[in-house]
């Protein structure tokens, strides 16, 4: 059993995460509080959300998107617009938003299947169009008053608690907007048919073309999802800034995709779980915190993702390269 | 009698100069004062070797099937050793340096950028991380580190030298330009007639035909990412020279024009395929339309949507001209087939 365990990359992850938070809390007890968890878990619910998008894009195509921020960053600032002048209430503006998404996401599924290109350089032309439009008609302009729901439901608070100093804390809801985002990719991924798919194109078109997948539905589906989450996450953003600076989400796509990857995720396509992509962004919020309570610089902060990049795709490329040179090991035995 | 091969095969490369000769026509009707001028050629040209030492440092790594995301990091990290070494050798007085300790200081961002070059390609190679991953990694870990060392400043002060490299004339031509095509010329050979290039290509579009035919695979794939970071070095001091200084994150917006500028040259991102002659002339493309658009004051942010929307045509023109291209051969079997089987009037007659 153990070794079983030790052939999932998200058992590493799992004991990575465990030595952080002890090393953490050794120095700094603050670490491990209800407060502090509850603190980053909400600013990491951005990125989880975008993450479980990219985790779709990454195993469906093998190659990643890139355009999710911009996406996510034009819906943001329209959304923000569009609530000041209409009004409407958060349910209103979370349909809008993924609705916004979901259209822009499906101009990036509608090219990558009609042209047959590989899904990074289409999604690189997409995102200097959204980002760039954005730019050119709003000509940077930051928005620093967004509605008042922005702020309700950034602020709503679960099991509120009142701090020493006099503040009040507790769990956010966008860490739950996250959960759910999670709950329902699982079941589209693990118990649908079209999340088979997915994993069937991921591992080789022809054949799942052959078995009778639909591949442009299923394309389709992947980019819309991936639209519907950054309008999503968009909206779980300004909740919690409540205020939009036109290119403070755009960058960090890039970061996202790391934690996939981290979390297991193969670049050729066709595999890669949920719980490793939930670990691999816990795991860059709990360096983020870490180093923060630690007292160390921000500028720290991708010199540590970097090192655990780096050190976890060499650990699981090794031990991919481990098990090839076992298994021509058995074969040269059998003959 | 055989038919050189450049005339027999439709050339991207023809294509692309055609449209380089139009955009320079369209760009000098549009702006007729300031576009077909001698300054204004001039400072393309200094513009010039910065893009094209990048994508040309992607686009050897695309040959081989692979991809150099950390390649602005790199360039970088070259500056920003750079001046620490000028600075450890020279003091304060840095901008006053000589010629020596200014070549000094380079070798030291050469090797800096080289030994990451190492890194990157042994992780490839070795222990056969995915090229996407393994620069990912290092790009966010250089851009890490430079900030660290830089703490988010920008240093400057350089030898008179160094900021010769990007800024100086020589014979009425920018240094930068001759070093370009010093450089491409060295490539050329390169790529074209020696063993490392030709493995490159081999590498590139069968990596395990590449094995079997006895080409060192994970030497050649190293040599290549060192080359793709000696393109990082030679960006950083064309950069210094031209910014007069260092920063964390210079340039980080190439990052996508290079890989446009390997797309629009006809590399294949899977590798095996890709001139150098189609680079240059993607690059010499991407230059006259930013110079050009930028002369009519166009909004930054309108020519990056612009870029979009180029990649966006050309994937769709390159996909329609393939199918075009089919559905002609597919005739023309077909016609060559009923040739064969019947008289050509039947075959007529068939048709009707």
């Amino acid at each position: 059993m153990l070794r079983g365990l030790l052939r999932h990359n998200e058992t590493y992850l799992v004991l990575l995460i465990l030595a952080l938070c002890a090393g953490i809390t050794l120095a700094n007890p603050a670490f491990l509080t209800f407060e502090n968890v509850a603190g980053f878990l909400k600013s990491c619910s951005m990125v989880g959300i975008m993450a479980v998008g990219a985790l779709f894009v990454l195993v469906l195509a093998g190659s990643p998107d890139v355009s999710f921020t911009a996406i996510a960053q034009v819906v943001e600032y329209a959304i923000a617009i569009a609530t000041l002048r209409w009004g409407g209430n958060i349910y209103v503006a979370i349909l809008a938003a993924a609705s916004m998404g979901v259209l822009m996401g499906l101009v990036n599924g509608v090219i990558i299947h009609s042209f047959r290109v590989p899904t990074i350089i289409v999604t690189i032309a997409t995102f200097n169009i959204y980002f760039g439009m954005l730019y050119v008609i709003t000509a940077g302009k930051l928005i620093n008053v967004v509605h008042p729901m922005f702020r309700e439901f950034g602020h709503a608070l679960l099991f509120p608690q009142t701090s020493k100093i006099g503040g009040t804390y507790g769990l956010s809801l966008m860490p739950l907007v996250w959960l759910a985002v999670v709950v329902v990719a699982w079941f589209i991924l693990r118990r649908t048919f079209l999340g088979r798919s997915v994993f069937a194109i991921g591992g080789n078109e022809i054949a799942a073309e052959r078995m009778g997948v639909n591949t442009l539905r299923t394309r389709l589906f992947v980019f819309g999802f991936v639209g519907l989450l950054s309008g999503v996450a968009a909206v779980v953003h300004l909740s919690i800034v409540q205020s939009v600076v036109p290119n403070i989400i755009v960058g960090k796509e890039l970061e996202v995709i790391a934690a996939v990857v981290l979390g297991g995720a193969s670049v050729f396509g066709g595999k890669g779980t949920l719980t490793g992509t939930v670990l691999g962004v816990l795991l860059f919020a709990i360096l983020n915190n870490g180093l923060t309570l630690l007292d160390f610089s921000s500028y720290w902060y991708n010199v540590a993702i970097g090192v655990v990049i780096t050190v976890a795709i060499t650990n699981s490329a090794y031990q991919q390269l481990r098990r090839e040179k076992a298994r021509v090991h058995v074969k040269v035995e059998a003959r | 009698m055989r038919i050189p091969l450049v005339l027999r095969r439709p050339s991207a490369s023809r294509t692309l100069a055609v449209v380089l000769v139009a955009i320079v026509l369209f760009m000098s009707a549009l702006n007729p004062q300031r576009f077909p001028t001698l300054g204004n050629l001039i400072s393309m040209s200094y513009q010039l070797p910065i893009v094209a030492f990048l994508s040309l440092g992607m686009m050897v790594t695309m040959l081989s099937g692979g991809i150099n995301l950390g390649i602005i990091a790199t360039a970088n990290f070259t500056g920003i050793v750079t001046v620490l070494v000028l600075r450890a050798l020279a003091g304060e007085a840095a901008d006053e340096a000589g010629v020596g300790v200014a070549l000094l200081a380079m070798g030291g961002g050469l090797a800096a950028a080289l030994g990451i070059g190492a890194i990157t390609g042994w992780l490839i190679a070795y222990v056969e991380v995915p090229a996407i991953l393994a620069t990912l990694a290092m790009m966010t870990l250089l851009n890490g580190v430079n900030l660290v060392i830089t703490k988010g400043y920008t240093l400057s002060g350089f030898p008179e030298f160094l900021l010769g490299v990007g800024n100086g004339m020589a014979w009425g031509v920018p240094i930068p330009f001759l070093i370009l095509i010093a450089v491409v010329a060295l490539l050329a050979i390169l790529l074209k007639r020696t063993r490392t290039g030709l493995s490159l290509f081999l590498l590139g579009s069968n990596p395990i035909a590449a094995r079997f035919s006895n080409v060192p695979v994970r030497a050649v794939l190293v040599r290549d990412y060192l080359l793709s970071s000696g393109f990082a070095a030679l960006t950083a001091f064309i950069m210094m020279g031209q910014l007069n200084s260092v920063k964390a994150n210079y340039a980080e917006s190439y990052l996508l024009v290079s890989v446009l500028a390997c797309f629009l040259g006809g590399v294949d991102p899977f590798g095996g395929a890709g001139s150098l002659s189609g680079m240059v002339l993607a690059v010499v493309i991407l230059q006259v339309v930013s110079t050009g658009v930028n002369l009519l004051r166009m909004d930054p942010f309108f020519i990056q949507a612009m870029w979009g929307f180029i990649i966006l045509v050309l994937i769709a023109a390159t996909f329609l001209g393939g199918r075009l291209q089919e559905r002609r051969r597919l005739r023309a079997a077909r016609a060559a087939q009923q040739g064969a089987e019947r008289p050509s009037g039947d075959a007529r007659a068939a048709v009707e």
